[in-house]
């Protein structure tokens, strides 16, 4: 069974839902407490994230690096907008992979679904032009190391 | 000219959506005459669905691992803190 539900909306946006079996707050700290996030978002086996800065308030930084199985590596940097715990996060990012991304804005929203959580991230992308190029660019450096797109497009 | 017809919008307001497409390879127009006949591109279309499912599998593998994350803390007692 996939959970996961991943839609084109209009031009600009991709939103992603995902149900949990764990209530708002503990699916929220998992998107900002370091120590959890290093555990769950590594994208393909293999890849690991040796730092993860992520400062959660209004303006903080974040910057997270990955390492793939062959020592290469890329990495994402980014700034909080919003976020009410344990509803809501706005944070802007973009790749480096080397060559930056246009920035991705990126909603994501945490509802109580039965006993456990509905996530709904969107993604806000680049016009068609700046996606057209940052998908060229993905594909080269192997983005599905991460989200985002997207994180842009991401 | 033909492409605008269904829509309220001015032939040249037409034009610059076309060029955008254009630009980020989703379409192919050539010259014949006076027209800009429009076609979609095949390699275009399917560099967005390449991106989407490389995005769907890297989604889905942080998204079950992130499942054991939550189960840990909930078995810890952790979940609400």
């Amino acid at each position: 069974m996939s959970k996961l539900t991943i839609k084109t909306e209009g031009d600009l946006h991709v939103v992603v839902t995902r149900h949990f079996n764990a209530p708002p707050q503990a699916v929220y700290r998992a998107h900002i407490e370091p120590t959890l996030i290093q555990r769950w978002m590594l994208g393909p086996d293999g890849w690991t994230m040796p730092v993860c800065t992520n400062e959660a308030r209004p303006g903080g930084k974040i910057r997270f690096e990955w390492r793939g199985p062959d020592g290469s590596g890329f990495y994402l940097t980014g700034e909080y907008l919003e976020l009410e715990p344990y509803s809501r996060i706005v944070h802007i990012e973009r790749m480096h992979l080397p060559d930056t991304t246009p920035d991705n804005h990126v909603e994501t929203r945490f509802d109580p679904d039965g006993s456990g959580t509905l996530m709904t991230m969107r993604m806000t992308l680049p016009d068609a032009e700046t996606r057209s190029m940052m998908l060229a660019s993905g594909m080269e450096h192997g983005m599905e190391a991460s989200y985002v797109r997207l994180e842009g497009l991401i | 000219m033909q492409l605008a017809e269904p829509f309220a919008m001015t032939q040249p307001a037409i034009s610059r959506h076309l060029k955008v497409l254009e630009n980020a390879g989703l379409i192919v127009r050539r010259i014949q005459g006076a027209k800009r006949p429009c076609r979609l591109s095949s390699a275009g279309i399917e560099t967005v669905d390449r991106w989407l499912a490389m995005l769907r599998d890297a989604l889905a593998q942080n998204y079950d691992r992130l499942d054991g994350v939550l189960a840990d803390m909930v078995e810890n007692g952790e979940e609400l803190k």
